[in-house]
């Protein structure tokens, strides 16, 4: 099943390079325009340098060919806006963004777990209204407003957390390892800058958190209330097995898939929607690149963006295929 | 320092986003320089003297003697010519800046600039961190070329983002194109040690500066911060701009795009109509109506008397002599907010003050790599933008917006539409052979300008540095590097 889902998954991401690549050229907008000063646009000389370094003088056709080559030997090309290649720069943003996507999922998915089976369990109560109400709230919510406003109560009012950024200006970054700066500053043993690091994780983690928790959570209830109407967790508490062992061995055991599926969705879904989030605490990861990139019209890093996240989604799915089939071994014969 | 990044290289050759001048002026030193904030006389740098011929092609640089780079080699004449000939062939975004000059060292400590035309701006050219000069044999190693062919020879690649082959007061120490640059004071610069070791220029988000420099407890600036924004600061922080931008309506002249802005009567009727001072105010405290087309900062700009009066019967009056009846036309502008202000907000008010004068105006924004399309291609009837020079040399306005020029051809304006005075007057800003003359041109340039011109002068603001109290000398500078890092000290 694995291998026939690999197969899948590479026509999958060939038909992402060719629609990307497509949609990136009728968009309105002419990169040697969004890269060049107006007076430089205007010379024809330096206009045909600049179309004749990226490749944009050849035909579109040709263009997509070699973008095609290249990335079958791992060349993403190279980026207008930084002029780096595309690679160098996913393998330094994809960690940032990973160390506040990762530690924010955790946190969320614990926190909805346990107030979304709480809810469900207290369909129609005080506790059940309040936090839906909550989730709403969250959900109806501009990130970049949440953002904004916990910049200012956390950093200008109470003073307890950093204004933005990886680490403070007195602190270089680690030797890269991981490109995580808590990880490698612990690998290098500096744990001035690992502190340092955490100090600043609070603010972006906390905020993503909250967000995904809000989502989740209406997930964690709604899949928990569906699964408490069968006729099996009915049996279960006429057999009088204890409470507990009916919520978390029955009851959210039958649950789980579809939380997992979302849960995997979010995942993917927060590695390249924190744009707005990562713009405000000033957060040089893959939502920065991505929005940086899309302003300057920066073709090879789009496709570099939108490939990384497709390769994301589709491993995610894969893996949370291969989990729905170890928690229910029918799907795996489907 | 905090700034929003615009930031793509730190190759001085290529150099001509804000944040990367910023660090390369810091980094690589000029020909000449200017003093704070006052950009309209060049002063010697690398060179102890300069001088000009009569006529205003040829400038003779005289390099002083101690002047050494990064790595402890002598500067001399060749690394200037390799420099030089570099950006110009490089064919860059600021390449332009010099083109039809070139570049000799007849002996080790002599660079001569021949211009084919008179030139008297040539030493504000020279200033600009884009002219930067670098060790011609450690740049070659690195894969440098200053041959005509450099634009496909050069392999120097993104090299000078992280290597300091200057002679400036500081080195790289490490750099992230979306985050930060850090700056290492140089301990072999050749003139006054810098105040700080360590320079951090941090990308951070405009909301976050507002908040983050009235907290600061370390010395820092914010360079984004709007006219509107300053007005709540406290006032122990150190406030300085210069009214270095201005904003202008294009109608354009090309009838295939519109019959009623390809009529002058209606670029004329538009301007009588617009509140200018109304308009200014949207911006903040810091902004002032335009007179004309350069921007108060610069020599060659308007006086405010010149402010173009509002006239509505005027306006109506010029609609109904030229047959415009009911004028109906689609303002495009970019959909962004710039320095702090919604453009949707100006081009609102100007559409309510048209309105008096009976033209309508549909209002469409667009994103702005969209609006940077149609405006490239010359489709936009009326288009709105904000604009600022390259470099502070006013008459570079000429080269871009005289008619047949780059700018004016993307407003349909041609020699043959043109009126016979605004090319005259152009032809004179350009035959100038003194900064002084070149000013008085200027001024009559634009008063053709607003004549005959399809280009309506709304308002001009500042760029504005936003320091904590202990700072000296970090006043914005309208030359292009924003604030001179190697100046800033502490009182």
């Amino acid at each position: 099943m694995i291998a026939k889902r690999l197969g899948s998954a590479l026509i999958l991401l060939w038909g992402i390079t060719v629609i990307t690549f497509l949609l990136v050229s009728v968009v309105p907008g002419d990169p040697a325009a969004a890269n060049l000063s107006p007076q430089a646009y205007d010379d024809p000389e330096i206009r045909e340098a600049f179309e004749r370094k990226w490749g944009l003088d050849q035909p579109l056709i040709v263009q997509y060919g070699t973008y095609l080559a290249n990335i079958l030997r791992g060349d993403l090309g190279i980026s207008q806006q930084t002029n780096r290649p595309v690679l160098q720069d996913l393998q330094q943003y994809i960690p940032a963004t990973f160390e506040i996507a990762i530690p924010a999922m955790i946190i969320a998915v614990v926190i909805a777990i346990g107030l979304g089976v709480y809810s469900a369990l207290r369909k129609g109560t005080a506790a059940d209204n309040g936090i839906r109400v909550f989730s709403l709230a969250g959900l109806s919510t501009p990130p970049f407003w949440l953002a904004l406003l916990a910049l200012y109560l956390f950093f200008y009012v109470l003073g307890w957390l950093p204004s933005g950024g990886r680490l403070s200006n007195d602190f270089d970054p680690p030797p890269s390892v991981t490109g995580m700066y808590t990880i490698d500053a612990l690998l290098a043993g500096q744990f001035n800058v690992f502190a340092d690091a955490v100090w600043h994780l609070v603010l972006p983690v906390g905020i993503l958190a909250l967000l995904t928790v809000s989502a989740l959570l209406r997930f964690v209830r709604s899949a928990m209330l569906e699964v408490m109407d069968s006729d099996f967790v009915r049996s279960a508490v006429a057999k009088g097995l204890p409470r507990r062992t009916i919520v978390w061995r029955h009851l959210f055991k039958a649950g789980l898939l579809p939380i997992l599926t979302v849960t995997g969705l979010m995942f993917a879904s927060l590695l390249g929607g924190a744009v707005l989030v990562e713009q405000v605490i000033s957060w040089p990861g893959l939502g920065n690149y991505a929005y940086r990139s899309a302003l300057s019209l920066d073709l090879q890093s789009i496709l570099g963006v939108t490939l990384f996240i497709a390769i994301v989604y589709t491993v995610i799915n894969l893996i949370v295929d291969v989990l729905a089939g170890i928690i229910d071994p029918r799907i795996g014969h489907a | 320092m905090s700034t929003s990044f615009v930031l793509k290289s730190l190759d001085p050759s290529t150099v001509y986003e804000a944040t990367g001048a910023m660090a390369v002026h810091a980094v690589y030193d000029t020909l000449v320089t200017f003093d704070g904030a006052d950009v309209t006389e060049a002063q010697p740098w690398l060179a102890e003297s300069f001088e000009s011929s009569a006529d205003a092609k040829t400038f003779t640089f005289t390099l002083r003697d101690d002047a050494v780079f990064a790595d402890g080699s002598t500067l001399d004449s060749e690394d200037v010519v390799f420099s030089l000939d570099r950006l110009k062939n490089l064919k860059g975004s600021p390449s332009q800046t010099v083109e039809g000059l070139s570049f000799t060292a007849p002996d080790a400590s002599t660079v001569v600039v021949t211009s084919e035309i008179p030139n008297p701006d040539i030493p504000t050219i020279l200033a600009m961190p884009s002219a930067g000069i670098m060790n011609a044999d450690a740049a070659t190693k690195l894969g440098a070329s200053a041959a005509e062919d450099a634009a496909t020879a050069d392999t120097v690649g993104n090299a000078l983002d992280t290597e300091s082959i200057g002679s400036g007061a500081y080195t790289i120490s490490s750099f992230d194109p979306s985050s930060k640059i850090v700056l290492k004071a140089n301990p072999d610069f050749w003139g006054e040690a810098p105040e700080f070791d360590r320079v951090v220029i941090q990308n951070v988000d405009v909301q976050n500066q507002e908040l983050a420099i009235q907290k600061a407890k370390n010395a820092e600036i914010a360079l984004d911060l709007s006219g509107p924004m300053v007005e709540g600061l406290p006032d122990t922080l150190t406030v300085s701009g210069s009214l270095d931008t201005s904003y202008q309506l294009s109608a354009n002249r090309d009838p295939a795009v519109s019959e009623i802005t390809a009529n002058p009567a209606f670029s004329q009727a538009l301007s009588l109509a617009v509140d200018r001072t109304a308009i200014a105010e949207l911006f903040g405290a810091d902004a002032v109506p335009a007179a004309g087309l350069v921007p108060p900062a610069f020599a060659g700009a308007l006086p405010e008397s010149d402010v173009q009066a509002r006239d509505i019967d005027g306006a109506k009056q010029l609609l109904a002599d030229a047959g415009i009846a009911n004028p109906e036309v689609e303002l495009v502008y970019p959909a962004i907010t710039y320095r702090g202000v919604d453009l949707g907000t100006i081009v609102t008010r100007v559409q309510q003050d048209a309105a008096e004068a009976g033209i309508t105006i549909t209002l469409t924004p667009q994103p702005i790599n969209a609006f940077l399309d149609s405006q490239g291609a010359g489709k936009l009837a009326l288009g709105f933008t904000p604009s600022s020079l390259n470099y502070p040399v006013a008459a570079s306005l000429v080269n871009n917006m005289a008619p047949g020029a780059g700018t004016a051809l993307r407003t349909g304006w041609t020699v043959e539409r043109a009126d016979p005075a605004v090319i005259a007057a152009g032809d004179a800003v350009l035959a100038a052979t003194t900064i002084e003359e070149r000013s008085g041109a200027m001024e009559e340039w634009q008063v053709q300008m607003n004549a005959h011109s399809p280009f309506i002068p709304l308002a001009n603001n500042s760029g504005i540095a936003v320091a904590t109290a202990d700072l000296t000398n970090t006043e914005y500078s309208p030359a292009g590097w924003i604030v001179d890092l190697p100046r800033v000290g502490t009182k």
